[in-house]
């Protein structure tokens, strides 16, 4: 910018002081309208009513006195300067919103600001939106619009946008405003095939408290909780420290996982693993085979169940009637059995014991006995035992795992299985990978509902995000009982102004797009404007 | 960490490579003379782009829904719109100044996320279910890019009063401004701040209905809400200003980038607000 003084530098000095004093009556307005408010509260209670009242009040008396009072008020009500400290205003009311607790109980307030708190309790800063310095500036912000329309009357094509954008704020504060005093809100609770509900506990609005009759009846038919499918994953934990009221802690944080593929993959430490098999329905079963240093074992079916018994290990019924023992050495028959089959080893010998006596015969290969319900054989000397891992089935019933990890080099291997987790560490106890059920999580919440008025009924399911309207009432999903699968909450809600909001902020879209792309074109080439004030 | 995404995100990795690649090809074409340069930095651009919708499909197929539930995800969507907006902005104002800052926040928003790495697929809670979610997040993201691009050519703005080189980077046909007249830094952000602002308005407009089908209430006074109530604000004050004698050039470059602050504690800084905890808006994580 060139400062070469022109004619116009007089003029500007002239239009700065105007500009100060613009600036000046800014600053007083928004200022009172604060203190005006803050005061007022001391003694009118602010309830919605009043706060809707005081605020439509105020802002026809601003623009009301702007109109006769001579001087700057209307232009500068109407002035950009005065627009954009308005709203830098409301931002930093909405900002004190978000740092100061809202609407709790008022000692908390004194415990947790200390000198601060009985101030902002006094100041109503405790339930900011709701107050009247806010009210007071949402007046002023009703005013300033009404007051920068008036001055651009009458609508033109080329300035529509403006009208129809700000008519917008407009229309959504009414709808707003309408909102808080006439809505209705409140609480029914049904339990499925139970009572019909006629009445709603009213939780917001002028009735709270008392029980208000619906212009309807209500049946809940049935309630649904629908579950995500569970998910069985390979969660890689790394350990972080934490502060847990504050106590320094070590914990382990899931930093991602995997699907339990058999690919091989890379872990963030740097590390790698793959899953060498995986079992969805994991048994485990036990093979013998000959070996070297081994020990004695027998093969043993009672009743269909077939296992290998050790020195000194024994297969009986389930009602202990019959069983079966292997010993090396003879063994004793044992206690209650009416009838034992005694293997010897050493001696390679059966002994079938009942009360009445005992029949011996050797043992060859193997042998069936007592009619085929018992069969011995074959026997090894020296056996060596191994366990197979196997799947029973397809379906993800009992998941387990062999992870390999590869470590700097080092290849390990372990059976890890979903029942019992347990982390397979990686690089001293720095992360852990664990093979891992993800619980079933909520999917939805389903109320099949009733609604019958008169001879007209309707049938709705009523879930979170498609709630359910009805004879100028809207039934949505609130609550329910992890206990009482028959039980379900929702929250009636009658609110005559919210579609106004709605349409108000539509309007406001519009018209800010129109005031952007077409009114420049009516105005020919789409050439800005130098900057006006108003 | 860098192998782990390698590996197991590859399209992840290639993407802010690519958007590290066309960075620094823009910030050789603030300094060269030859046209190609520039062109390279818009085709490694393109090519982030492409490769970023990659990943976003690629999730979107994985997980079984929109992938804008997490941070993470977030990032990666921003990383996208932010690229894309770019893309289109260099046609229409036909220079490539902006590509350094532009390549910077997506391969930014890359960087973060793979410093916040948070690559686990979450369920959609009920809440989240809802037709408005996709649009209301979608409206907002793409304004963000708007007003992030915006905040960018401000940037310059400011810069270029200041630092010759960066004055001449804006008028001189270099490799970067393409159509060999001076670029009016000033009505670009403006413009730019304009469209971003009715992105704004319609996301408040949005939210504010799925509010409503969700909870009953179209505003309830959320920390999340109140702040986007706030960027609305702060946008709306320097739309107004502007028209104030005494508010273009720097004052009004300042204050579109204390704008972009505004946004971004909105979206980064939520947890940081004592009133966080009651949020339904907080990213965990
Ligand atoms: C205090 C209340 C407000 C007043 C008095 C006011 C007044 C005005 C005026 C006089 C204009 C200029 C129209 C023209 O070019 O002839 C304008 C433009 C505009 N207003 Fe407002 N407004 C107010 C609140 C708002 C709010 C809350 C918003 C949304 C945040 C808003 C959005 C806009 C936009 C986007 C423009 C167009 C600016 C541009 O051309 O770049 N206004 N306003």
């Amino acid at each position: 910018m060139s400062s070469v003084p022109t004619a116009a530098t007089a003029a500007d000095a002239a239009s700065g002081t105007a500009a100060d004093r613009e600036a000046r009556l800014t600053a007083l307005l928004v200022v009172g309208a604060m203190v005006v408010g803050a005061v007022l509260q001391i003694v009118v209670p602010p309830g919605p009513l009043t706060l809707v009242a005081a605020t439509g009040v105020a802002s026809l008396a601003v623009l009301g006195l702007s109109f006769v009072v001579p001087g700057r008020l209307r232009t500068t009500l109407a002035g950009f300067r005065f627009t954009s400290t308005l709203l830098i205003a409301l931002a930093v009311f909405a900002i004190i919103g978000t740092l100061v607790l809202q609407g709790k109980p008022h000692a908390l307030y004194r415990e947790r600001y200390g000198v601060f708190g009985p101030l902002i309790v006094a100041l109503r800063f405790d339930d900011i939106f709701h107050g009247l310095p806010f009210a007071g500036l949402t007046a002023l912000f009703g005013a300033a619009i009404l007051s920068s329309a008036s001055l651009r009357w009458p609508v033109s094509w080329r300035r529509a946008g403006f009208f129809v954008a700000h008519v917008g704020l407009l229309v959504s504060g009414a709808g707003a405003a309408a909102s808080s005093v006439l809505s209705v809100r409140g609480r029914i609770d049904l339990f499925a095939g139970g009572d019909v509900a006629t009445q709603v506990r009213v939780t917001k609005g002028a009735e709270e408290g008392q029980l208000v009759a619906l212009p309807f009846e209500l049946k809940l038919d049935q309630f649904d909780l629908v579950n995500y499918e569970p998910e069985f994953r390979v969660g890689y934990y790394e350990k972080v420290r934490v502060v847990r009221d504050g106590v320094p802690l070590e914990d382990y944080r899931l930093k991602t996982s995997f699907d339990p593929d058999t690919a091989k993959h890379r872990l963030p430490g740097g590390d790698s693993y793959r899953l060498k098999a995986v079992y969805p329905d994991f048994v485990t079963t036990t093979k013998v085979v000959e070996g070297p240093n081994g020990q004695p074992a027998l093969q043993a079916a009672l009743g269909g169940v077939t296992r290998w018994l050790a020195d000194g290990e024994q297969l009986a019924s389930a009602d202990g009637q019959v069983a079966v023992v292997f010993g090396w050495e003879r063994p004793l028959a044992p206690a209650g059995a009416a009838t034992a089959v005694l293997v010897s080893g050493k001696e390679r010998t059966v002994i079938v014991q009942r009360a009445d006596g005992a029949v011996a015969q050797p043992l060859g290969g193997s042998a069936a006995l007592l009619g085929g319900f018992v069969k011995v054989g074959p026997l090894v000397p020296s056996a060596v035992r191994t366990v197979d891992y196997a799947t029973r089935s397809s379906e993800w019933k009992n998941p387990a795992a062999i992870v390999e990890t590869h470590v700097g080099g080092q290849v390990k291997e372990q059976l890890v299985t979903v029942a019992q987790p347990r982390g397979v560490f990686l690089d001293g106890d720095r992360s852990a990978l664990v093979f891992e059920k993800r619980e079933k999580e909520v999917k939805a919440y389903l109320s099949h509902v009733t609604a019958r008025k008169g001879d007209q009924v309707e049938r709705a399911v009523v879930s979170v995000n498609d709630p359910f309207t009805f004879a100028g009432w809207t039934l949505y999903q609130v609550n329910y009982n992890p206990q009482d699968p028959t039980y379900s909450g929702l929250e009636a809600v009658r609110d005559p102004g919210v579609a106004w909001v709605f349409v108000g902020f539509a309007l406001i879209c519009l018209g800010v797009a129109y005031m952007f792309y077409v009114e420049p074109r009516l105005r020919g080439g789409g050439i800005e404007r130098p900057g006006t004030r108003a | 960490m860098l192998q782990y995404v390698l590996a197991e995100h590859p399209f992840f990795a290639f993407t802010s490579l690519l958007y590290a690649a066309s960075m620094a090809a823009y910030a050789a074409a603030w300094r060269s003379t030859k046209a190609f340069v520039g062109q390279v930095g818009t085709a490694l651009m393109m090519a982030a782009v492409v490769l970023n919708a990659a990943v976003i499909a690629g999730r979107y197929l994985e997980a079984g829904r929109a992938p804008l539930k997490s941070l993470f995800e977030s990032l990666v969507f921003f990383a996208f719109n932010m690229g894309l907006l770019y893309v289109v902005l260099e046609r229409l104002y036909k220079t490539r100044v902006f590509g350094l800052p532009a390549a910077f926040l997506s391969f930014g928003a890359m960087a973060y996320a793979l410093l916040k790495w948070d690559a686990e697929i979450v369920k959609l809670p009920p809440a989240l279910q809802s037709a408005w979610f996709v649009p209301h997040v979608m409206v907002y993201f793409v304004g963000y890019a708007a007003l992030a691009f915006a905040t960018g050519v401000a940037v310059v703005q400011l810069l270029a009063s200041r630092v010759p080189w960066v004055q001449r980077l804006t008028t001189l046909k270099l490799g970067s401004v393409l159509s060999g007249q001076p670029l009016d830094l000033d009505k670009i952000a403006y413009d730019v701040v304009r469209f971003g602002f009715i992105l704004l308005t319609l996301g408040l407009l949005v939210g504010s209905v799925w509010a409503k089908s969700a909870w009953g209430d179209f505003w309830v006074w959320d920390p999340k809400e109140n702040w986007s109530l706030v960027t609305w604000l702060v946008y709306g004050a320097y739309l107004h200003l502007r028209k104030v004698r005494g508010w273009r050039g720097d004052k009004a470059a300042w204050l579109a980038v204390a704008g972009f602050a505004v946004i971004m504690f909105t979206y980064l800084g939520m947890g940081l607000l004592p009133t966080s905890e009651e949020s339904n808006h907080v990213y965990s994580g």
